[in-house]
């Protein structure tokens, strides 16, 4: 009898185990779920749930174990965005051979709207040289190529879908100044996006310098 | 059975009527499309013909040469046959006069606050966007025009004739889809109809074989052969009571149960495999594989912080304020930012988009994305799998303990042209000539690298 239950009991702990696997909506059984889940406030993992893994809390503090978030922020978010004006430390972009505040990028300034004045007086700060070239070769394939394709012929392949991007080498194009590339990357121009929130100013110096090559091109 | 027989038949004869009245159909569609057809072509070539004599060139040279003025000074806002920033500019030299069309060229902002009627009225229409001025001769201006006309023409009669063809083809198409959805259910049919059968032959032998037992056994003259032939089937009943069957399907039976136990051990707080639904059925395969959109266009804490980052909703409007805004998921993305498509106004009432993570590595480890891409110059595609290939994301690496070590054991660290490597590579080549720096030869393996 004894035997039997053991068999039993035997059996249907090992197909209970075997439903432990991860899949589609089913995160799967965690090992040691209080060394799995972050205290402190996570900013890409947001667990609004009071009461999530409560049954393994050791902490008297009320709430489960796997709970995160920040009550006191929008929507009980863990990140924030940034007080209006702020300026970043050290520029967008560390950059360790700083040794002027002149190699420091200040926030830039020029307004949405000032494209002529940007275009007329903006100065490319990085040297003219094949590494910056090379650089600004590898982020435009990052961040342009889909639309304006790999020789700036506006035939990427989501440009082709898009219709009506520009070459980089025709018409009024090949004349374009460096700060109106500049200005044009940081807010966008007709139809195309603003790129300020996604490249830094020295990544978009660095796309600019590709750019200008890519108008030279016959 | 006859009588499923005959509704066997019954059905055979309506699948024969309909595919012949649905051949019948498409043929009359077809005919009725090159009808169409012809009758429009001439129209289109009497236009064509009509509007030569309106002052505008119609020679190849002025064509090629205002194709090359259009690529590259209209072609950012406008197309023949598509709405873009200005509007389509099809049949546009039938619509306005040559001397209004050359003042509009170059200076349209003059035309506008001259007060004529129709400027002003577009310049309201497309919402008060202006069109620059553009400093070309007259004849650079009519050469435009020229390649603009040409090509109106060409795309109105063959775009017509395309339309005659799809509609043409999603006629036939529609009833070779018919076709294919009877055939296939007629298929099933066929198929249960056949198990019935077949079972119900099963049957019938197993009633005749017995009756035939029953009736043999009444007879007493059967000589002892036959007795033992008729006793056989209780062989089967002992061959499946012996102990040796039963031990055989035991021990498979127990073999699959622990295997199936093991691989569920082995896999507790492994997440690999899991594919969580998302808010909105955002699709890897179709922006990273078909578009070629790098993964760092979105991730773009990739290369600078420990995250890759989940892409705010700006990332999504670079492209999606112009394209599908009709598609019901990214009228979720425009829900979530107040964003009017009919407007393209953003009003206040935001929210963000709750999107599911996939990869949760436990506190306990630490990772770095920029260390691992930026300076290690991993693909993404290494630990992430074929994301270009996803529909829906799902875990690929199990990101094991063992799996990280496994790597850090193998990998050959990149130190080219990265001058932090320079005097551990001195070191290592002093020590260990032979063999590779690998991120193991550096610390690679030390517990505090990633759990501190």
């Amino acid at each position: 009898m004894v035997k039997r239950f053991c068999l039993y009991s035997f059996l249907v702990v090992m197909i209970l185990i075997a439903g432990c696997e991860a899949q589609g909506d089913y995160q799967g059984l965690e090992f040691s779920p209080q060394m799995y889940h972050s205290v402190p406030y996570e900013p890409l993992t947001q667990v609004t749930d009071r009461e999530a893994g409560e049954w393994t809390s050791s902490l008297d503090d009320g709430v489960g174990e796997f709970y995160n978030s920040n009550p006191n922020n929008p929507y009980a978010m863990n990140v924030r965005i940034p007080p209006a004006n702020t300026v970043r430390r050290n520029s967008d972009h560390y950059n360790p051979s700083a040794e002027a505040l002149t190699d420091v990028y200040l926030p830039y300034r020029i307004p949405a709207d000032s494209l002529e004045y940007a275009a007329r007086t903006l100065k490319n700060p990085l040297e003219v040289s094949d590494e910056v070239v090379a650089d600004g070769q590898a982020l435009y394939a990052s961040f342009c190529y889909p639309c304006h394709g790999g020789a700036g012929k506006g035939d990427g392949p989501v440009g082709v879908v898009y219709k009506g991007v520009p070459a980089f080498n025709v018409g009024r194009y090949r004349d374009l100044t460096e700060g109106h590339v500049f200005h044009v990357i940081t807010y966008g121009q007709g139809r195309m996006g603003a790129y300020g929130s996604q490249v830094s100013q020295e990544e978009r110096w660095k796309i600019t310098r590709y750019v200008q090559t890519l108008q030279q091109q016959p | 059975m006859v009588k499923k027989l005959r509704n066997f038949k019954d059905l055979s004869h309506i699948t024969i009527q309909f595919l012949l009245a649905s051949i019948l159909l498409s043929g009359v569609f077809s005919t009725v499309q090159a009808q169409t057809d012809t009758t429009s072509a001439p129209a289109d070539a009497g236009a064509a013909t009509a509007a030569a004599d309106n002052g505008i060139p119609t020679t190849p040279e002025a064509i090629s040469e205002g194709e090359n003025l259009f690529s590259s000074n209209c072609a950012v806002c406008h197309a023949i046959d598509a709405q873009i920033v200005g509007p389509a500019l099809q049949g546009v030299t039938e619509r306005r006069p040559l001397p209004w069309l050359i003042n509009f060229i170059k200076n349209s902002q003059k035309v506008i606050q001259s007060g004529d009627e129709y400027a002003v009225n577009l310049y309201n229409q497309y919402n008060k966007t202006m069109m620059p001025s553009f400093a070309f001769s007259d004849d650079q201006i009519t050469s435009i025009l020229a390649y603009v006309q040409s090509a109106s023409s060409q795309a109105a009669a063959p775009g017509q004739a395309a339309a005659g063809d799809t509609s043409a083809t999603a006629q036939t198409g529609g009833t070779a889809g018919q076709d294919a959805g009877i055939s296939s259910s007629y298929l099933t049919i066929i198929l249960i109809g056949l198990v019935i059968i077949l079972v119900l032959i099963l049957l019938v032998l197993i009633l005749i074989v017995s009756v035939m037992t029953r009736f043999l056994k009444q007879r007493e003259d059967l000589d002892e052969a036959d007795q033992e032939l008729m006793g056989q089937r209780t062989n089967f009943k002992k061959i499946v009571t012996s102990m040796p069957f039963i031990g055989i399907v035991t021990f498979i039976f127990m073999a699959i149960v622990v295997k199936v136990a093991i691989d569920g051990l082995y896999s507790v707080g492994v997440q690999q495999g899991y594919m969580p639904k998302q808010p909105i059925a955002f699709s890897h395969q179709l922006h990273a594989g078909q578009y070629e959109i790098q993964c760092q266009y979105c991730h773009t804490g990739v290369m600078k912080s420990k995250s890759a980052n989940i892409p705010a909703a700006n990332v999504c409007m670079n492209c999606h304020q112009q394209i599908k805004p009709e598609s019901p998921e990214i009228q979720k993305i425009y829900a979530a930012i107040d964003f009017d498509p009919e407007t393209q106004t953003y009003g206040n009432n935001k929210k963000p988009i709750e999107w599911v993570r996939v990869h949760n590595l436990p506190d306990l480890a630490y990772f770095n994305h920029a260390q691992h891409v930026n300076v290690g110059g991993l693909e993404c595609q290494t630990c992430h799998g074929p994301i270009q290939e996803m529909p829906v994301v799902y875990q690929y690496s199990s990101l094991t303990m063992g799996w990280c070590i496994n790597c850090h054991r193998e990998t050959e660290v990149n130190a080219s042209d990265n001058a932090y490597y320079d005097k551990l590579l001195e070191l290592h080549e002093a020590a260990n000539p032979k063999e590779p720096m690998t991120v193991e030869s550096i610390g690679g393996l030390e517990c505090s690298k990633c759990h501190y």
